[in-house]
């Protein structure tokens, strides 16, 4: 299935990108693909400023402020979920 | 009666069954609001907090930080708020500044409180905002009178200790009556507050609530700005307070056409840094129905200025006049009054000038001199201001070295207090950059001891475990050397002129 190996892909990186830009902070937290950043606390307000800035950028997708929510944003499920359904094919 | 705890009892007597407060899936009438500050106020006293006592508020926003506020007060005690993401360092040593007896906090924070008290032997209980009442419990004391000491919110100093404000309930009841006054709130009125309550332009927004008996709905932060704009029409929010970090974000919504249709928005508000020109466009334009206020103000007074907003177009970088029944005028060194157009220190007089610092005598004399009367206080603001020829007030600069960073105050000194304690540093110095979302990044420069490994990376771990969150710097620079001054102080200027540069 093509879809998962993109999903797969997407996944991979931005996992990376969350550990280099936020788990180092916090090298305690394991982060579960279904934790949500905000609960877990390794994500803040402004780093979901980061986060949307660096979904934009890397996969080309526009990001209306009013998209970033729990539901688009709120855990690496989510946030792969978005990408896989937004970005440009 | 001029106190917090008469402002509820009248709010719960005037409109028992009307909505106080919204936070996620909990709802709060005024009557219920009323009965658990009651309730939460014989636990305190049962554990022996008495009047006059000190209980520090360690919550995110949420139904419960409002109880253990009004519950502290109907106890006759003053609260003490604390921002949810303090460590356990810093806590402590508020909470010996103060000598809190009791912490009102949740299940999440309540091992960060423990960790803490063991280091604060005043502290004779951690407990939550809502429990079971000893039926035993006695009488209820006397309520708080207007001249009580109602709360003590600590602010950075540039010392790098955090300082307590003093406030007693004239202070803050004065302080929400004008500003209640010149934003025209009503009962009707239903307020979004994103803002920590543990910073006072938040929880000011509690008090003016109650004071109006008007509806608060309470979001943990403003991380989903999506969320922000549905509860903005689901709840039919009439006034959203912010700051520029937020309505920069918000203002996009608008920018790319899709601003929900909000008929019932009537205000916005910012304070704690200005906004940008170009943000206040957008920002009309993205909610054409609401009036902006521009304000300024400092935790020592609570507020100092606004900007009525159909002066928005004519003085855009004003932040207005004075609020109601307070005065404001800028001084030369010397203490003589500035004319139109000239810089100098902004004085306040007022009702909502605080009292003085906690326990700090010296900070005390240097924020407050002795005023027109001899009961009287003036408070020395530290800011630097100009007026136009008809009164209205222009931030220029700070005289200290504070900065501003989303909207609170950093001190430099105490990242650097910090980054000093991290081990293998040898020199720290912190300054701020401009910063579009951030208003100004903090930035530090660091030296390490010539055989210590460090790294940025290992240095900001230690800072976000030591430090509240909008602390943290936003990146960290290994230096052989830092540029000095003629007289070998670092050149925090030179610095600052990097950091902007980078």
């Amino acid at each position: 299935m093509g879809d998962t190996e993109v999903g797969t892909g997407v996944r991979a990186e931005l996992r990376a990108y969350i550990e280099e830009a936020f788990l180092y902070l916090h090298p305690d937290v394991q982060l579960r693909d279904d934790d949500q950043f905000l609960e877990l606390g390794v994500i803040d307000s402004l780093g979901f400023v980061e986060l949307v800035e660096e979904v934009q950028t890397r996969y080309g997708v526009a990001v209306d402020a009013l998209e970033i929510t729990e539901a688009n944003f709120g855990s690496l499920d989510a946030l792969v979920a978005f990408v896989e359904r937004r970005r440009p094919s | 009666m001029s106190t917090l705890d008469a402002d509820l009892r009248r709010a719960a007597a005037a409109m028992s069954g009307k909505e106080a407060l919204i936070a996620g899936e909990r709802r709060m009438t005024y009557a219920q609001l009323d009965a658990a500050a009651s309730a939460l106020a014989a636990r305190l006293r049962a554990l022996g907090v008495e009047r006059g006592d000190r209980v520090a508020v360690l919550l995110p926003n949420g139904v419960e930080a409002a109880v253990a506020i009004y519950g502290t007060l109907r106890a006759g005690a003053a609260f003490v708020p604390l921002n949810p993401t303090i460590k356990a360092d810093k806590l402590a040593y508020v909470l010996n500044d103060c000598a809190a007896v009791a912490v009102v906090t949740d299940d999440a924070l309540a091992p960060l409180a423990e960790e803490a008290r063991a280091q604060a032997p005043s502290v004779q209980a951690v407990v939550h905002a809502h429990g079971d009442v000893d039926p035993e419990i006695g009488a209820p004391p006397p309520p708080p009178i207007s001249v009580d000491l109602a709360a003590i919110v600590y602010t950075s100093g540039s010392t790098g200790r955090p300082k307590g404000v003093t406030l007693t309930h004239a202070n803050m009841t004065f302080a929400a009556g004008a500003i209640v006054d010149y934003l025209g709130m009503r009962a009707h009125d239903r307020v979004l507050c994103v803002i920590p309550l543990s910073f006072d332009y938040g929880l000011y927004q509690l008090l003016m609530c109650v004071r109006t008996g008007a509806t608060l709905v309470l979001e943990r932060g403003f991380a989903f700005p999506g969320r922000v704009m549905e509860l903005l029409a689901e709840e039919e929010i009439t006034g959203l307070p912010g700051v520029p970090t937020i309505f920069q974000v918000l203002a996009s919504a608008g920018a790319h056409g899709v601003a929900h249709d909000l008929p019932e928005l009537r205000f916005i508000t910012n304070t704690a840094a200005a906004l940008a020109p170009a943000t206040i466009r957008a920002l009309c334009d993205a909610f054409p129905q609401a009036r902006l206020y521009s304000m300024y103000g400092l935790t020592e007074c609570k507020r100092v200025s606004w900007l009525p907003p159909e002066q928005l177009e004519v003085r855009p970088e004003s932040v207005g006049i004075p609020i109601p029944g307070t005065e404001a005028w800028i001084e030369d060194d010397a203490g003589a009054r500035l004319p139109a157009g000239e810089v100098g220190e902004l004085v306040v007089r007022g009702a909502h000038v605080m009292q003085g610092y906690w326990n700090d005598a010296e900070a005390t004399a240097q924020r407050l001199r002795p005023g027109r009367w001899p009961w009287e206080r003036e408070l020395r603001t530290g800011d630097l201001f100009r007026a136009d020829g008809d009164g209205f007030l222009y931030f220029v600069g700070r005289r200290d070295d504070i900065l501003k960073s989303r909207g609170e105050k950093v001190a430099p000194r105490e990242v650097e207090a910090v980054l000093h304690a991290a081990g293998g540093v040898r020199t720290a110095a912190v300054v701020g950059a401009p910063d579009r979302l951030l208003g100004q990044a903090i930035v530090a420069y660091v030296v390490p001891h010539g055989d210590a490994e460090l790294t940025a990376a290992a240095l900001l771990r230690y800072c976000a475990a030591h430090l509240e969150d909008y602390m943290v710097p936003a990146r960290i620079e290994l230096r052989d050397a830092l540029p000095t001054t003629p007289n070998g102080k670092v050149d925090r200027r030179a610095l600052a002129e990097q950091a902007a540069a980078t």
